[in-house]
């Protein structure tokens, strides 16, 4: 119970189409924050149910309850506080045998459940055919099945939730202990534990957890023993020998016994699919895997054109406005702030969402059909390397298009080091918004020397990432918690599309409102900064810091001028010739240029007055820059970590300058002063 | 005794041990793979993980981890 609601928690294997049914059962009513002290992603949401609201917590999938990981832990205490008053298992049909394990590692928790057997649809074509009641029979808890597709179909899975909450349905373990009582030292233990030395946790499910040698229970047990129990328990402890095999081959023996009789034996071979033998494939996976980024980035503009049409009404109500407020006698300050600011942020930000809407959305569909599961196989030794699984070279790839997409992206990666680890080295990946602007910075200055600057930025680039892969992946993924590959490659699903819709809208909207919290103040700072009442540079705070602090910029090549656009490329990197435009040639403010307004870059110019060396080091300072504000946003809003937001941010912007002062000083060799 | 990483492609066995620490043991078995269960290998590719099939399950491990778990090689069928 929560606030005197009733609390249903789903519980499954990653692909028993948990994340589906939540999103179905809550619609747009969910919320996305963080377990309390956890990095882990939490989902609670809510539906009407005979006039009843009901919360549903979407606990962390993991493929057992035992403490291994976070997503575990979290799953179990949350059991164990009391708040679910029924818990949904999950298993996939398909894989009845394997998913039922949950099933199997849940009996002996003494909180009312049922289990519902989904993707009924894609069972039934494999000619499988389960009998619902003689499986609940034998479990003694309401049992139904589920396509998840088919959201008309619920009915039976509601009459099950009303049983579980009115009945208290409590799964039978009695066969499944018996079996336990084969292993040496089980019955021992069990006779010692006391019950509900984890609430709700029978001494039959904690004596196997021990046997198991998980430290969490462990640890919650041995306070609670007598000196003469606890000389016991560590005899039978130190004799045990790989426990999880043991009691592993009790769990399936009992889910064999289950399934004797319910299920029709029907020989399934291995579904290897043309598409799988392709994704697969030694040569060709990779670039598939490319292709299919590349579409999928494609394919995401779709539902990010109304977005960025939106965006750019927006922006067209500027100016009509700056004059109607000019004209109506408001201060130039405060009508800058409103329409430069407040209107200019909030059209830019509703067009970049637009990417991230699309990104999520095709993201969201390659991991519900189950095409990322084959990504991570086929990059698993590639990104292994960084510390990462093969999934995290999704968002690195997307971010050669837009970082913002990437940290989007990053959401599939199921683990909140990974992930922020993933968003870490997605920074360096330039994003196309540098490929727009290096490669004509570059030929203009250089000629054909353009070339060896793009090589050296895509060196530099895979560089960047396994430094900083080391540096943060040390603290983020620690040594023992890397370990190799165990993943369920699953079958295809048919996406329920309409679910996933309202899901990444509720998401979009999310971070529309996270990234306008971290916008409109740096924004605002950023205009004021570079606010001017003559229109000339000289007389912005920008200008008076600059000047200030040039003996040091200058050390990495970067002269006030460079440097102010330096500093403005980290808020949009579009912006950054036009700031220079700007100071140099006085076309356009130094704002317009950072937010797009501005109308001509003056690239002649800069050619005449800006030395080679510093256009050099210009080059790599902006592309390895913090990539620009909205990145930065929605880093915070995956992360939801402020802390590993800046610290990402000062080590982006430090190692830009360090860049910076390479490649000036090997400039100074080239074309000495 | 042969371990997984040695079965050749389309070829089927019966695990017969597994070994590792606690938490290897513990992974490796809520995925399903235990003394006894059958699995067949469907790809095994240098420089990728194993792809095996078990329990109706499609399953990609990692190689060097995979050498702890011991087969005995059966017909297929």
């Amino acid at each position: 119970m929560i606030n005197g609601k009733k609390v249903l928690a789903l519980l499954g294997q990653p692909n028993s189409g948990k994340s589906t049914l939540f999103n179905s059962l809550t619609g747009l009513k969910q919320h996305v924050g963080n377990w309390p002290g956890k990095t882990v992603e939490k989902k609670e949401g809510s539906f009407i149910r005979n006039g009843e609201e009901i919360i549903v917590a979407d606990l962390p999938g993991s493929y057992s309850l035992s403490a291994n990981s976070d997503e575990e832990m979290i799953t179990r205490d949350y059991i164990a506080s009391g708040k679910a008053d029924a818990v949904c298992i999950l298993a996939d049909s398909s894989q009845l045998e394997r998913s039922l394990f949950m099933l199997a590692d849940y009996a002996g928790i003494q909180v009312p459940c049922f289990l519902v057997l989904n993707l009924a649809d894609v069972a039934k074509d494999q000619g499988k055919e389960i009998n619902i009641k003689a499986l609940a029979e034998k479990l003694s808890i309401p049992v139904c099945l589920l396509s998840a597709p088919d959201s008309k179909n619920y009915e039976s899975f509601y009459k099950c939730l009303d049983e579980a909450f009115d009945k208290k349905t409590l799964l039978d373990s009695a066969a499944l202990e018996k079996a336990y009582e084969a292993i040496e030292g089980y019955s021992e233990l069990k006779s010692i534990i006391p019950d509900d030395a984890i609430k709700g946790y029978s001494s039959a499910w904690l004596s196997a957890k021990v046997i198991e040698g998980d430290k969490a229970a462990c640890e919650k047990i041995i306070p609670l023993l007598n000196p003469e129990s606890k000389r016991k328990y560590e005899a039978v402890v130190a004799k045990i020998q790989k426990g999880s095999v043991l009691t592993g081959q009790c769990k399936f023996a009992w889910i064999d016994d289950l399934l004797s009789g319910v299920v029709n034996k029907v020989q399934k071979k291995a579904e290897f699919t043309k598409f799988d033998k392709a994704i697969t494939h030694k040569v060709w996976g990779k670039p598939l895997v490319i292709l299919i980024v590349i579409g999928g980035l494609l394919a995401s503009f779709i539902p990010a054109l109304p977005f960025m049409g939106i965006g750019m009404g927006i922006s067209a109500l500027i100016a009509p406005l700056q004059e109607a407020l000019l004209g109506a006698g408001a201060h130039p300050i405060v009508t800058g702030i409103i329409c430069n600011v407040v209107i200019q942020s909030v059209a830019y930000i509703v067009q970049m969402l637009g990417f991230v809407f699309g990104v999520t959305f095709v993201f969201g569909l390659l991991e519900e059909v189950g095409i990322m599961a084959r990504v991570s196989y086929v990059f698993d030794n590639t990104m292994a390397r960084f510390g990462l699984q093969g999934k995290s070279v999704m968002p690195c790839l997307v971010s050669f298009g837009c970082t913002m997409g990437g940290a989007a992206g990053a959401r599939v990666i199921d683990n909140w080091g990974q992930k922020v680890l993933t968003i870490a080295i997605a920074w360096a990946v330039p994003c196309g918004a540098a490929w727009s602007i290096i490669p004509m910075l570059a030929s203009n200055f250089f000629g054909a020397g353009a070339v060896i600057i793009i090589v050296a930025i895509l060196l530099i680039m895979i560089l960047h990432m396994f430094v900083t892969a080391n540096i943060f992946g040390r603290i983020l993924v620690k040594k023992e918690d890397r370990y190799g590959m165990i993943m369920e490659l699953p079958p295809y699903h048919k996406p329920k599309v309409g679910a996933l819709l309202r899901y990444v809208l509720g998401r979009t909207k999310d971070t529309f409102l996270r990234v306008m919290k971290v916008i409109i103040p740096i924004c605002l700072i950023f205009w004021l900064l570079s606010y001017t009442a003559t229109g000339l540079p000289e007389n912005t705070i920008l200008y008076k810091i600059g000047s200030f602090i040039e003996p040091v910029t200058k050390v990495f090549g970067l002269n006030w001028k460079l440097f102010t656009a330096f500093i403005a490329s980290s808020v949009g990197k579009e912006g950054a010739v036009g700031v220079l435009s700007a100071l140099y040639a006085n076309t356009g403010t130094i704002y317009g240029a950072v937010v797009g307004t501005n109308a001509a870059n003056d690239i002649q110019t800069l050619l005449a007055v800006i030395p080679k060396a510093e256009a050099l080091a210009f080059m790599f300072a902006i592309t390895f820059n913090v990539p620009c504000i909205v990145a930065l946003a929605a880093t915070y809003q995956e992360t939801h970590s402020a802390k590993w937001t800046a610290i990402i941010s000062v080590y982006y912007t430090i190692f830009a300058l360090i860049l910076a002062f390479i490649a000036y000083h090997i400039g100074l060799l080239i074309w000495p002063v | 005794m042969r371990n997984l990483r040695d079965l050749k492609v389309g070829s089927e066995a019966i695990v017969s041990s597994i070994s590792g620490d606690a938490r290897y043991l513990s992974r490796i078995t809520s995925i399903g793979i235990t003394p006894g269960c059958r699995v067949r290998m469907l790809k095994n590719d240098k420089n990728r993980p194993l792809l095996i099939f078990s329990r109706d399950t499609m399953i990609a491990l990692n190689k060097k981890e995979s050498e702890s778990i011991l087969i005995e090689e059966v017909k297929a069928v």
